[in-house]
């Protein structure tokens, strides 16, 4: 491979292209017209624009995208996440004319992109599941029925949905029909597939995923869990791994599990395996992301592999050059995802220009980005300004370190997650790692925030005062001897 | 007047606090040198930085515990002024709905010369794929409505005139 597209925008594609470069190979970049300016179009060998800002006219334009690669001779496309990762229709088109794919093949995208195809697929290998009904469903009788059956909570999926889109908790039976029906009317909107599945609700789940490797001759290791249990309006976050709570022979059997749905699928490139854990620590399989993970950079830090030069060296034909027993963690890596997003006003975006924006540095420090200082935020696109990745010797040393990196990174001109994080690291349900999905609601006010921020408003005000003082009390005497006119005349 | 009875009102980015001398005399403060200082306050030791000051003094920027807050100092007369209605301050009375951030107007729900109550919704805007909910924080009367559903609006339009 001498040359390959990264058919994506801001810190991914900037990401994606330092290990390209590092690996001797040109990139090229593609971008919209709000992006001309963006660090990842400034660093690439050769760049192309796609058209206008919103990402259906640009970053989703597959055949723009594939007729620039053959124009220009590229010869692999790196999708990173989001837009056009997980679309296999685009995958396919790309194998197609003769390019590249780097990442799955467009079949095993297309089972873990289906969550029934899925659980399909990994049902001969006994992977455990959330008990539920195994097709989609539109019949309302017949979900109250099942619902009966595995007990409530329940919770109803949108069979095409995604990203915490499509879902609906029913606390009791009473509430079902409605809800049912409100759900299929949703799913019909949003995706234009009414159908819907069911399965038991987990009151206390965590969130935890198993990072995987594979080649295309059928070895498949993994790179140990990531537990991304912090999140807000069902996204993550906050991610960290080793997890706090799994233990090893946990972790080697979430690890195989992760491994065996791998292969239901003849996975190939890096993927992600997520599961839900109960309070006792059974897991169970949710689904399979068939792309690089944004939280990628934590498995990078304590297993010691650059995740995309994997994927490239398996893209062009190379065995693993590692087996599962290379794999040991070394220490501990947290995450914290910086958005351009009021943690004082329910996250709502915060858009703006950046008017200052100055990162962390140091040992055991990455700030994976893609703005600069003086940067306006798009309003068209993920409102991720960067990832802060910190790893430490353990567990404790690396929160530690990872409030000091807050502390340094200053941003301004826009409202950040940053204060969030401080919170996060900072509650006694995070150190002590005995924390679910539900942290934000049952822990997280801005009144918490606020108060601090009070707290060091007030230190501020008396130092100002006191500064004050100070100075009129050195500047008075000077001014009592020399008047403006002896002044004047000295010169 | 007795001197450490003299107040300070001091504004701290949103915050506001007001301090007498003699809390000032008692704050328990050093200076490390010209910029740098540390105080003790409820057994907390803060370090601040001083990173702004305009010539007076009055008018500063520090930094406390990676934030940075802009503060305003009124003495006694500052305050004096202040309430003989020199202040350039101007009153609550709100008079249009600006947009908080740019962003695509999905629905106008009020319409001309409609009477809104607190925490109505005005209308939606879109943003960063995500629908917001613009709602009016006193009652009001609609005197117009300056946009229209399916507009791109920047930050700080005015999108809803009140009466």
């Amino acid at each position: 491979m001498k040359k390959i597209l990264v058919a994506n925008r801001g810190e991914i594609a900037l990401r994606i292209m330092r290990t390209i470069r590092k690996m001797g190979i040109k990139s090229v970049a593609v971008y919209s017209e709000a992006d001309r300016h963006s660090p990842h179009v400034l660093f690439a060998d050769e760049a192309v624009c796609l058209g206008a800002a919103p990402s259906s006219q640009s970053y989703l334009n597959g055949d723009k995208i594939i007729a620039f690669c053959k124009e220009l001779g590229v010869d692999g496309i790196h999708p990173g996440y989001g837009f056009l990762s997980e679309n296999a229709e685009f995958a396919q088109k790309v194998t197609d004319a003769g390019i590249e794919f780097i990442g799955p093949t467009p079949e095993a995208m297309r089972i873990m992109g289906s969550k029934l195809a899925a659980k399909e697929s990994v049902k001969k290998y006994n992977i455990p599941m959330v008990p539920g009904i195994d097709r989609a469903i539109e019949d309302v009788n017949l979900a109250i029925e099942v619902a009966y059956k595995i007990g409530y909570p329940v919770l109803i999926k949108a069979s095409a949905g995604g990203g915490g889109k499509g879902m609906r908790i029913v606390e009791k039976a009473d509430d079902m029909q409605e809800q049912m029906e409100r759900a299929i009317s949703e799913a019909k909107s949003s995706f234009g597939d009414g159908s819907v599945f069911l399965e038991k609700y987990v009151t206390s789940p965590r969130h935890i995923e198993v990072q995987v490797v594979a080649d295309k001759y059928g070895n498949v290791i993994h790179g140990l869990e990531r537990e991304c249990s912090i999140q807000r309006r069902h996204q993550k976050v906050v991610e960290e791994t080793p997890s706090a709570i799994v233990t090893p022979e946990m972790r080697e059997k979430i690890g195989e599990a992760a491994v065996m749905v791998a292969k239901s699928c003849n996975y190939v490139s890096t993927g992600t395996v997520e599961f839900l854990v109960d309070d006792k620590l059974n897991f169970y399989f949710l689904e399979m992301n068939t792309r690089l993970q944004v939280e990628h950079p934590v498995s990078e830090m304590i297993i010691g592999l650059d995740l995309v030069e994997q994927q490239i060296r398996i893209a062009r034909g190379e065995k693993l050059g590692i087996t599962q027993d290379d794999i040991k963690p070394n220490g501990h890596a947290i995450e914290l995802r910086v958005y351009a997003e009021d943690p004082l006003n329910n996250f709502l975006p915060s858009i703006g220009t950046l008017t200052k924006y100055e990162k962390p540095t140091g040992e055991g420090i990455r700030v994976d980005d893609g703005y600069e200082e003086g940067m306006t935020i798009p309003i068209y696109y993920d409102p991720m300004i960067a990832k802060l990745v910190v790893h430490g010797k353990t567990r404790t040393e690396a929160i530690q370190k990872m409030l000091q990196a807050i502390k340094e990174y200053k941003i301004e001109g826009v409202a950040t997650t940053l204060p969030f994080g401080t919170f996060v690291f900072e509650h006694e349900a995070f150190f002590s790692g005995k924390f679910d999905t539900h942290f934000v609601k049952n822990y997280y006010t801005p009144e918490k925030i606020k108060e601090k921020q009070k707290a060091n408003a007030e230190i501020a005000a008396m130092v100002a005062i006191k500064y004050w003082q100070e100075r009129k009390k050195m500047l008075s005497p000077v001014e009592h001897k020399s008047t403006s006119w002896k002044r004047r005349l000295a010169h | 007047m007795v001197e450490n009875k003299k107040t300070y009102m001091v504004k701290a980015n949103e915050f506001v606090f007001t301090f007498d001398q003699e809390e000032i005399d008692k704050a328990d403060f050093i200076k490390k040198n010209p910029t740098e200082f540390n105080l003790i306050r409820n057994n907390r030791s803060v370090n601040a930085k001083l990173l702004e000051s305009d010539i007076t003094g009055k008018e500063v920027m520090i930094e406390v515990d990676g934030e940075t807050f802009e503060l305003v100092i009124k003495d006694e007369l500052d305050q004096m002024l202040d309430r003989m209605g020199f202040s350039t301050v101007s009153s609550k009375h709100i008079k249009e709905i600006k947009a908080p951030m740019p962003g695509l107007v999905l629905e106008v729900a009020v319409k001309e010369g409609q009477e809104v109550e607190e925490g109505e919704k005005i209308l939606i805007l879109e943003a960063m794929k995500m629908e917001n909910s613009i709602m009016i924080h006193t009652n009001a009367r609609i005197k117009r409505i300056a946009v229209s559903a399916g507009q791109a609006v920047d930050k700080g339009q005015v999108l809803v005139e009140l009466e």
